[in-house]
Order: structure tokens, then C-alpha cells, then sequence
């Protein structure tokens, strides 16, 4: 199907496109119309897709492949299932939230910021459907750099050692799964003789289980760094809380998207014995991030590092979904990587709106914030209750499924992890208390400067779209649930068309 | 004279053509402009002529004087396009226009390709002292600057050492051997193998002080910063290209995965290269400098594809060196196009001032650092593809470690370049020819990485029947492999 290369494509070119309707100079609002055309675009694409699909023919939905460097049998080759489905509609409904609210605090040069923008979101497509190891590595380092540079131009205070701390954790470990990759490949051609990239042919390689071991490890690592699990994590509350808005919502809601899914993809299917041997250390290790990043998000007065901390948390679930070894678990982490990405998106919003209002992200400075900004505070309200996972919204599903999964597989690690869920209603609630209700701030009630200005009906709009999905995924969540199993990496899709 | 002269690649005797024709007309009267023109068309001259084979090659490199295989065609292109680049770079810049450097900078091509296609001990030694001389006079260019001066000085002194050495181990092959052709000596000789084992460590350690791996690379910052930007550009690219295809040739026929002396001390130097050229690099200010360090750096990348043997090894080798010349040329010429001193502080704020030299400037770093979709990227991953086939562990372990190191100072200038402007002077542009060159070299650059098929294949095809990889390469696994089931 051409429409998945299209997927790429039209961001890159809608990028190009918004950077160079800057440089005419008179209409700075035209590359917001671009970007924004551009994400729409994006999304009828996507509906189209969606539309057109395979479905009813197995669990891929769509293919493509077109020969790329064949000598070395490396293929453009990319192919669509239910998971990959979901992880784009993820994407491109974020997108929006990215560029209509961004345009207040970008500031200068909205073409640049723009082109950046978009180039992240084609690498992240690219990563979400890429079913050829060099392909996939090509887009996971090609989303990295126009990131990096979205961090260092448009970030905050100490921007520039958080842009290379993240740069350097997340390239050097991917580093790491390029040796992974090129040593499957190469085991795969003393097996077979054949040298190729190719996903399927790959699941298929006969490996010793030392052997599917170190290759996996290299896998986990890199993904692990994104996800991120918890010794790994260590770039993440600098990066959150450095990046401007929109590459804060970027990063939380689906950077972050595309390391549970590469477990998914590229750990758990194509070495699926070595995962399960590794699954014990796998859970602990998610634990041990439900906790760590709920007992220092306790800890924060910086309301941006307490949910970039609460995102460790939340992510530790995801962990222990995937490697809980069930269906059950799998689609609760999937779930619940949607409704985080969602809910921290939405959260990270609100956190950049009341630091462009209040120049400061300090909890310390702010409170009663809702006598001034009755919209924005009772939507900060709406999302840290989603966030602590109340019934009703799409965390909640999620984590109850990951939980009730892992209860099977060890009950002392659901236990431990319903206690991270305890703790995440007493930093949420916290927080909600700290910011938006008590007394006001002695430095910003009494005041010569006016109140600062409520959310409007544009911010309102997107926000309030983001809690119906919210809701929607929390009361009706069979339809993600459904599409949310990922296919095996056996069954190879049926090619269509002229393509071999 | 049939023996002496079969195999005489043409590119040869053409350059040595416009050598003297170039001499001619600049003794008859000086005009800069004609200068570069007689030399670009030469070197575009022995450029077509690398696809003529007008004299019949046996195939059987033992007693001739010059191989002109595959490798040779490969490394021959690429050193004649990167001293094009070079010339292009030199002209009209200030300080270096004359007659003279143009002559030098052909004289210099001359002895890179005699290097890289020479197949006897002493048309090697011949190739590389043509290059050390007529570098030196490149060096010494701005004879009025002190660091020049003192960068002469010292590539004269270290350059005649590296050479006695080198000469020394040649002639200790010679005495084992008996033999003069240009190749690593057996071990299993009736002498025992204290001799060969001598003869491989002097020319491999000469060989070194020429290609500044660590730890014989201390003169190589001090001289690329004295020398014009257009000569170290060719010193980083040109002589480079040409020594590690001299290196390759000399363990053509040896067996570079068995653990032996050789073996070792190639490791030993590409680990040290790559941390210890990324390590100097990271400290740098000076632009040219920290191109230095980076330039050892790769030196290291590449002795791993040389240390690995096998289908991928000498290809992937192959599509670096051309990666690293595009982006180093490029870097240089962005360096020279700029007009400002060449440290970090004056390229500060790059991106508002010179949008299209800073754009072009971070492909280059990009390309040099490994990401994409910049040639650098798969060059970079092609040789991981060669160690990981011919499991080097060690070794790629010290590549994800220092090309991590890397990545910090080339980024480093591209944040640097984007950050506000310090105050806005107008700085002289650079020439129009300058600016093309950069642009094609960009130009290169992505093309090339987002579709590297045609590279793969050109280098594949003609590196397919050499001889530089026969035993090697059909050398079954290593049997002490616990990775992979039978």
C-alpha cells in the first residue's frame, strides 16, 4: 500500500513546506497554516488507511515494500498491524495539541520550529511501521536530531546540557541495538547463507540462547533508555523539564511511545524465549520504576519534574504488562501507553501554560490558582485525577490489566506496584492542592501586574477533545483493546500488488 | 621493460604530463588562473583515464611494480576528486594563490596515487617521500607565520624519522625475504620469525607516524593548524586516503584474524586511535584542530573494517573513506568559505549570519558524527556490519564507546552555530567557486546516504575479484565461536 510511505512523506514535505513559507518574511502565521494543514492531512491520510485496511486477512493490515540498498538486502519494506495502528493514531492526534498550542510560546522563526516539528513526527511514523531492522534504525536516530535541536532553540534555562544529555543516552544506546541488529543479521547469513534485514526473515534465525540473550539485551537496552526503566531514566526529568511545551508533549506522549513498542516489536516477538527467561528482572525492574519515580515525584517543588518523574511511574506499568507474558498484560501496556500519552501530554500543557503565564514552574510560588484561572486549573484538576488512574479513564484500564496480569505471573510485584498507584494519587492530589487550590501566592495576588489570562476557547477545544478520548478509552476501551495485540512476527503478511 | 611498464596505470604518466607542462608555462609567464586550470584538467584527465586499461595487467601482482586492480581504480578516484577539491578550495583564497601551490598540490596527488597502487617496496617508499616533500613545502605556505614555521619544522623532522624507520623495516622485509614486493613477510620463513616480526613493526610503526594514529599522532593538530586550511584538508583527506590504502595492500595476502604480533598491534592502535583521537578532539577549540582529532578518530573506524577480513571488511572500508573525504573536505571548506577564525567562538551564531554555510557545515559534522540520513550513518554502520561479521567485540565496543565521545564535540558546534549571534560584522564571503564546491559536497552527502545502493554497488564490483582479499576472505568462521548453533 503506498499510503504507509505517504505517512513519511507528507510530514517531511509539510515541514519543508512550513519552513519555507517563513522565509517570505511578511505572513509569519502561514507556516502555522502549513503545519497545521499538514497534520490534517495527515490524519485524513490516516482515516484513509484506517479505511482501506486488510482487514479480516490475519493480523496485518497493510504492506509495502520497495528495494532500497539490496546489496546488502536491506529493503524499504514496511508493514501495518493493529499496534502499529494505534501507536499512529496516538501520534497524529498529539500532533495537534504540538502545534496549535505552541504557536504562543515559539516565538521566532515559527518555520524552523515547524520543520522540526514535523521531521520528528515522519521519523516516529517511520518507527511505528519500518518492518526492516536497518529501515527502523534509520527513522529511531532520524527522530533524534531534529529533537535535539527543537530542545537547544526553543527550551528553557539549562536547555543546553539537557538537549545533550538526552542526545547522548538515547544514540549512544542506540549504538548498542545497531551491534544487536548486525549481530541477528549476521547469524542469520552463517545460518542461511542469505544476508538480509529483513523482520520476518530475521524472527526466524535458529539462535543458541546465550546468543538470543546478548542480542535481546542490546535490544532492551536501547529501548529501556526510552521507555525509560529505571536506572536509565536519568535523562528524562532534565529533558522534560528543559524542552519547550511542544517537545515536552512530544517526548511524553509518544518519544517515550516508541520504546514500549520497540519492546513489543523487537524484543518480546523476535526473541520471545530469551524475554521470557528475562522476564523475572523485566518485572522487577518495572516495579522498581512504579516506585522510584512516585517517591521522588513526592519529592518536587518543579511542577514539570514531577510529571516527567510521574511519567517514570506510570511507565513502569507498561513494563510489567509486556513482560508479564499474557494477552491480557500486552494490551493493558498498550492502553496504558495510550492514556499516558494522553494525560501527560494534556498534563505538560498545562504545566508549560502557567510557566508562560507565571514565569515559573516552582509549586512553591504558585496556589489558589483557581480563583484567577478557573478554566486551566479544573482542567489541571481533570488530568492529575486521569493520571492517578481513577475508573473511568483510560489509565485506570490500563493499569488494572497490567496489574491483574502481573498478579498472575507474581502477586508480590502487583502488590508492590499498587502501592506506586497509592502514591501516584498522593503526588497527583498534591499537586492539584499545591498549584490550583489554597491560598494564593503572597507574590502574585496582591498585584500591579493584571491577572494572567485564563485558557481560551482554541486551548479549551483541544483539551477538552483530549479528555472525551480520555473518557472514551476508559468507558469503551475494546475497540483499542482489540486492535492492541500485535501481530507475531511469523505470520508474514500477504504481499499485494507488483511488489514481490 | 615490458615487466617494468605492464601494469603502469595511465593516470600516472599524465599526471607527471601536467606536472611538467604546469612547470613550462610557469616559467614562461605566471597567471594563477591558468595554473589551477592546467592542474584541474589533469587531475580530470587521469580521472577519465582510470577506466581505460590501455596497457594488459597479468592479474598476478608477484614482480611487478605497480597493481592497478580495483582498489587502486577505487582509491585512485578518490584521491583525485579530493586533491580537486582541494585546488578548488586553494583558489583565490588569500595567501595561497600562486603558481607554486597548485604545482606542489599535483605533485603531491602524484605521490598518493603511486602509494596506493604501487606493488614494490621501493615505488612505494618513492610515492611516499613525492608526498612528504611536496607537503612540506604546502605546510611551510604562510612562511611568514611563526605557527607555520613551526609546523614545517616539525613535519620535517617527524616525517624524516617516520621515513628511516619505515625504510629500515622495508629493507629487514628485504634481507628475510629477498624479495622487494610490497607486502607483510611470512612468519613461517626458514629464519625464524624475530626477523619479519621486526621488518612489520618498523613499517607498520612508520606507517603510522604518516597516518597519525595514536599513539603516533602528536604532530598532526600542531601542523594542521599552522598549515593553510586548503592543505590540511589535504593532508586529513588526500594523504590519508593514500596511506590506508598503502596499509590495506601490505596485509593483502596476511591473515588479519588470527591473533598474531601484526594482528595485535593494528588493534592495539585502532583502539587508542579511536579513543584517543575523539578524547583530543573534545578539548579542542580551534576548529582545525578538533578536525585533527576527529580525523584520527576515523583513522581508527577504519583500521577496524581493516582488521576485519571477509565479504564486508574491504568494501566497507571502501564506502567510509569516501564518507570521511566528502564530509572532511567539506568541512574544510566550509571552514575556509566562513572568513572567520577558525574556532568555535567565531562560529557562534552561524545559522542567523551564513544560514546556507551553517546548513551545509551541519551535514558535514552530522555526516562525520554517524547519523542520518547523512552518508557518515550507513558508512558508519557498514563497518560495524564488517566487525560484528568478523567478531570483533573488543573492538566495536571501543567504537560505540568513543564514537558516543564523538558525537558530544560534534554537536557541540552545531549548538554552537545555532546560538544567538554575538554581534553582527560583515566578514568577507568566500569565493563562488568555494561555495559550489560546498554545496555539491552537501549535495553528496545526503543523496548518498539516503540512497547509498549505487556506492555499495560500485564498490562492491570493484572490489570483487581483488586480490587484496583472496586468502582472507575465504577463510571459514573462527571455530572457538560460541554464538551461533552449527
Amino acid at each position: 500500500m503506498i499510503a504507509l510511505p505517504a505517512l513519511i512523506l507528507l510530514p517531511a514535505a509539510g515541514g519543508l513546506a512550513a519552513w519555507l513559507s517563513d522565509r517570505s518574511r511578511q505572513a509569519s502565521s502561514l507556516s502555522w497554516w502549513v503545519a497545521i494543514t499538514t497534520i490534517l492531512l495527515q490524519a485524513l491520510l490516516l482515516l484513509v488507511i484506517t479505511r482501506t485496511a486488510d482487514w479480516g486477512h490475519g493480523p496485518w493490515l497493510a504492506h509495502f515494500s520497495a528495494p532500497w540498498i539490496p546489496a546488502l538486502g536491506i529493503a524499504a519494506r514496511m508493514d501495518m498491524d493493529g499496534l502499529s495502528l494505534v501507536m499512529l493514531w496516538l501520534t497524529t492526534l498529539l500532533s495537534f495539541p504540538c502545534v496549535i498550542l505552541s504557536a504562543r510560546d515559539v516565538g521566532e522563526r515559527p518555520g524552523l520550529f515547524n520543520l522540526l516539528l514535523l521531521a520528528t513526527i515522519a521519523g516516529i511514523n517511520g518507527v511505528f511501521l519500518a518492518t526492516d531492522l536497518f529501515l527502523f534504525f534509520f527513522f529511531w536516530e532520524l527522530m533524534l536530531v531534529p529533537m535535539y535541536v527543537l530542545i537547544l532553540q526553543w527550551g528553557h534555562e539549562d536547555r543546553r546540557r539537557a538537549a545533550i544529555k538526552f542526545f547522548l543516552f538515547t544514540q549512544g544506546s542506540g549504538l548498542l541495538m545497531l551491534v544487536a541488529i548486525l549481530g541477528l543479521v549476521i547469524l542469520h547469513q552463517h545460518a542461511t547463507g542469505i544476508v538480509t534485514f529483513d523482520y520476518f526473515a530475521l524472527a526466524d534465525t535458529p539462535l543458541m540462547p546465550t546468543a538470543a540473550m546478548v542480542l535481546m539485551l542490546g535490544f532492551f537496552i536501547a529501548f529501556a533508555v526510552k521507555l525509560p526503566v529505571v536506572p536509565l531514566h536519568v535523562w528524562l526529568p532534565d529533558t522534560h523539564t528543559q524542552a519547550p511545551t511542544a517537545g515536552s508533549v512530544l517526548l511524553a506522549g509518544i518519544l517515550l511511545k516508541t520504546g514500549g513498542y520497540g519492546l513489543i516489536r523487537f524484543v518480546v516477538l523476535l526473541f520471545p524465549e530469551a524475554a521470557t527467561r528475562f522476564a523475572p528482572v523485566a518485572l522487577a525492574l518495572g516495579v522498581a520504576g512504579i516506585l522510584y519515580g512516585a517517591w521522588l515525584s513526592l519529592a518536587q517543588d518543579d511542577m514539570k519534574r514531577l510529571i516527567a518523574y510521574s511519567s517514570v511511574s506510570h511507565l513502569g506499568f507498561v513494563l510489567l504488562g509486556i513482560f508479564s507474558g499474557s494477552p491480557m498484560g500486552m494490551r493493558g501496556a498498550v492502553v496504558q501507553m495510550v492514556a499516558h500519552g494522553l494525560s501527560t501530554g494534556a498534563l505538560f500543557v498545562i504545566a508549560g501554560s502557567l510557566q508562560d503565564r507565571l514565569h515559573t514552574r516552582d509549586m512553591r510560588r504558585m496556589g489558589g490558582l483557581w480563583q484567577a484561572l478557573p478554566h486551566l486549573s479544573s482542567v489541571g484538576l481533570f488530568f492529575a485525577i486521569a493520571s492517578l488512574g481513577l475508573p473511568g479513564m483510560g489509565n485506570f484500564v490500563g493499569e488494572f490489566l497490567t496489574l491483574l496480569a502481573t498478579w498472575r505471573v507474581s502477586p508480590p510485584m502487583a502488590i508492590l506496584g499498587t502501592v506506586g498507584l497509592v502514591l501516584s494519587a498522593v503526588y497527583s492530589l498534591t499537586m492539584v492542592g499545591r498549584a490550583f487550590l489554597g491560598p494564593p501566592h503572597a507574590g502574585q495576588g496582591t498585584t500591579h501586574t493584571p491577572p494572567p489570562a485564563d485558557f481560551g476557547p482554541r486551548q479549551m477545544t483541544v483539551l477538552g477533545l483530549t479528555m472525551a478520548l480520555l473518557l472514551v478509552l476508559g468507558t469503551y476501551p475494546q475497540p483499542v483493546l482489540d486492535l492492541s495485540l500485535p501481530a507475531p512476527a511469523h505470520a508474514t503478511p500477504q504481499p499485494e500488488g507488483p511488489h514481490p | 621493460m615490458t615487466t617494468l611498464l605492464s601494469g603502469l596505470p595511465p593516470s600516472l604518466p599524465i599526471l607527471g604530463g601536467g606536472i611538467a607542462l604546469l612547470l613550462l608555462c610557469s616559467a614562461w609567464r605566471r597567471s594563477e588562473a591558468r595554473a589551477i586550470l592546467i592542474a584541474l584538467a589533469t587531475l580530470l584527465l587521469a580521472f577519465a583515464s582510470l577506466w581505460w586499461p590501455l596497457l594488459p595487467w597479468p592479474g598476478d601482482p608477484t614482480g611487478m611494480l605497480f597493481v592497478p586492480d580495483g582498489w587502486f581504480t577505487y582509491i585512485a578516484a578518490l584521491i583525485l576528486l579530493s586533491s580537486a577539491a582541494t585546488m578548488i578550495m586553494a583558489w583565490r583564497e588569500t595567501g595561497t594563490s600562486s603558481d607554486e601551490f597548485y604545482l606542489l598540490l599535483l605533485l603531491g596527488t602524484l605521490g598518493a596515487l603511486v602509494m596506493a597502487g604501487s606493488a614494490d617496496m621501493v615505488i612505494f617508499f618513492l610515492g611516499l617521500e613525492t608526498l612528504s616533500l611536496s607537503l612540506l613545502g604546502l605546510i611551510a605556505w604562510h612562511r611568514t607565520h611563526p605557527t607555520a614555521d613551526e609546523a614545517a619544522i616539525k613535519y620535517l623532522i617527524l616525517a624524516g624519522l617516520s621515513s628511516a624507520t619505515l625504510l629500515f623495516g622495508l629493507a629487514l622485509s628485504y634481507a628475510d625475504s629477498g624479495s622487494l614486493h610490497f607486502a607483510a613477510p611470512s612468519l613461517e620463513g626458514p629464519e625464524g620469525p624475530a626477523l619479519p616480526l621486526a621488518a612489520t613493526a618498523l613499517v607498520l610503526t612508520g606507517l603510522f607516524f604518516k597516518l597519525s594514529a595514536v599513539p603516533f599522532h602528536t604532530w598532526l593538530p600542531d601542523v594542521m593548524e599552522g598549515a593553510p586550511i586548503p592543505v590540511a584538508s589535504f593532508i586529513a583527506v588526500t594523504s590519508k586516503i593514500a596511506l590506508f590504502a598503502a596499509l590495506a595492500r601490505y596485509f593483502a595476502g596476511a591473515d588479519l584474524l588470527r591473533p598474531d604480533a601484526a594482528g595485535t598491534e593494528l588493534a592495539i592502535v585502532a583502539v587508542l586511535s579511536m579513543f584517543g583521537g575523539n578524547l583530543l578532539a573534545l578539548g579542542q577549540s580551534n576548529l582545525k584542530r578538533l578536525l585533527a582529532g576527529s580525523s584520527i578518530a576515523h583513522v581508527g573506524y577504519l583500521l577496524l573494517a581493516l582488521l576485519s577480513p571477509g565479504p564486508f571488511g574491504l568494501t566497507s572500508a571502501a564506502v567510509y573513506l569516501a564518507a570521511y573525504a566528502a564530509a572532511t573536505s567539506g568541512a574544510f571548506a566550509a571552514l575556509g568559505g566562513a572568513s572567520v577564525p577558525a574556532d568555535i567562538a567565531g562560529w557562534r551564531g552561524m545559522f542567523r549570519r551564513r544560514p546556507a554555510l551553517a546548513l551545509a557545515m551541519a551535514i558535514m559534522l552530522i555526516s562525520l558524527a554517524g547519523i542520518p540520513p547523512a552518508i557518515g550513518f550507513f558508512a558508519k554502520t557498514y563497518i560495524v556490519i564488517a566487525g560484528v561479521s568478523a567478531r570483533r567485540i573488543v573492538l566495536l565496543v571501543a567504537l560505540v564507546a568513543s564514537s558516543i565521545i564523538g558525537l558530544y564535540y560534534y554537536l557541540n558546534i552545531v549548538r554552537a552555530m545555532m546560538e544567538p549571534a554575538p554581534e553582527v560584522h560583515r566578514a568577507a564571503r568566500g569565493t563562488p567557486a568555494n561555495a559550489g564546491l560546498i554545496a555539491i559536497l552537501a549535495i553528496i552527502t545526503v543523496l548518498a546516504g539516503l540512497f547509498p545502493e549505487t556506492l555499495v554497488r560500485q564498490t562492491r564490483s570493484l572490489l570483487q575479484p581483488a586480490p587484496i582479499m583472496r586468502e582472507a576472505s575465504l577463510r571459514p568462521a573462527a571455530p572457538h565461536d560460541i554464538l551461533y548453533r552449527e
